[in-house]
């Protein structure tokens, strides 16, 4: 569950800039150092990564809510799916090296993605995979098909933070 | 004036206020660093001291009881008005400290209502009444337990403040006698009528069993 991740967000976004406004004033308004530039670049991706995945879970969140009801609305369902097939196909570029727990940013993507790529890799790929699943039975507008289609595609969500995100649950 | 030790809080008060004053920045660290599990099972823990503290509003001893600190807006606005000057000197919760009191109650019982029901099963940690919704109705309390925190936080931040205000403008140390149960009052001040502890194990139980049933998922809901 991802909680308070905007006060998390501009929290971190004042000690960076209340950091990097330090730097500037001690070094009478040098440029930014490379290492400074990095690490900003490190918090955009990640903030973009994260706003990545919420819109995934939004949208899979409304097509549930749909399923819910006495009669969905296939628009709904169709736009959503849309979203998530999209977002989906933008992950594998979010995990440059160096965006992990262990660069000590505010993520709980763990060390195993880059140590084991090819699975990483896979693990996208099924989701990418389903999510188009989930765009061809969202143009059927057949519940069923439509509620098999997202249980395939929660599985596929799953598999991927069972191995890759740290685990909150414990 | 003489002065004399009397009795001001009873235990279970006492035990009640230093849990919330403990669980509540826990269950905050939690949530932050991704310790769901914990964090549901501190929450489940603040819920039984909630229920249990409600029902010994009613139950408890004297300057426990919602009836002896609960007053009307005319007492409390006058309350304000004079609250830099000698007020005549009583026990328990000022007219102001009680509703202050009764609002933190409310707001933790809120943000843990809110907890019950949040996350998405999909998406990491859920609490033990999510299943019993929606999905929309889950994704709009994971929203609202986000939001309400804040409150939480501003409502302990009054406390905080109001305690400060008391030791240094009134010169009134109300943080021991929330640890040693008693302070020092003027001679005749009546001290706290306290009720036989069977009453505290029968509120206990009955908390006890309610956040059992509520961390099993409510069975039978």
């Amino acid at each position: 569950m991802r909680m308070n991740r905007t006060a998390n967000t501009i929290l971190g976004a004042i000690v960076l800039s209340a950091g990097l406004t330090a730097c500037g004033t001690s070094e009478e308004g040098a440029e930014a150092t490379g290492e400074e530039v990095a690490v900003a670049e490190e918090m955009t991706v990640i903030e973009e990564r994260q706003a990545n995945f919420e819109g995934i879970g939004d949208a899979f969140m409304a097509i549930r809510g749909q399923l819910e009801e006495a009669s969905p609305d296939f628009g709904v369902i169709a736009a959503s799916a849309q979203t998530i097939d999209t977002n989906a196909n933008k992950i594998s570029g979010y995990f440059p090296e160096g965006t992990g727990m262990d660069s000590g940013a505010d993520t709980e993507a763990l060390a195993t993605i880059w140590e084991q790529p090819e699975e990483f890799a896979a693990a996208i790929d099924r989701l990418t995979g389903a999510s188009a699943g989930l765009v061809e039975a969202a143009a059927s507008e057949d519940v069923e098909v439509v509620g098999a289609a997202v249980m395939n595609l929660g599985g596929a969500c799953m598999n991927c933070h069972e191995t890759f995100r740290l685990d909150d649950e414990s | 004036m003489t002065e004399d030790r009397i009795k001001v809080w009873d235990l279970p008060v006492r035990l009640c206020h230093w849990s919330f004053a403990v669980l509540v920045p826990a269950l905050w660290w939690t949530a932050e660093n991704s310790e769901m599990g914990w964090h549901m099972r501190l929450g489940v823990l603040l819920l039984a001291l909630l229920v249990f503290r409600i029902l010994w509003g009613f139950f408890g001893s004297s300057t426990a009881r919602f009836s002896s600190f609960l007053k009307g807006p005319g007492k409390v606005f006058a309350y304000f008005r004079g609250a830099t000057k000698m007020q005549p000197a009583t026990i328990g919760h000022n007219p102001a400290g009680g509703w202050s009191a009764v609002l933190l109650l409310g707001a933790m019982l809120l943000q843990v209502f809110f907890g019950l029901f949040s996350g998405d099963p999909f998406d990491g940690a859920t609490g033990p009444l999510n299943h019993v919704v929606g999905v929309m109705t889950a994704g709009a309390m994971t929203d609202r337990h986000e939001f309400f925190f804040n409150i939480v936080l501003a409502l302990v931040a009054l406390h905080l403040l109001a305690i400060v205000f008391y030791a240094v403008v009134k010169r009134d140390r109300l943080v021991p006698p929330m640890v040693t149960g008693s302070r020092k009052m003027p001679a005749g001040v009546a001290g706290m009528v306290g009720v036989p502890a069977w009453r505290a194990l029968v509120c206990a139980a009955i908390a006890a069993a309610l956040a059992y049933w509520v961390w099993s998922g409510a069975p039978g809901l």
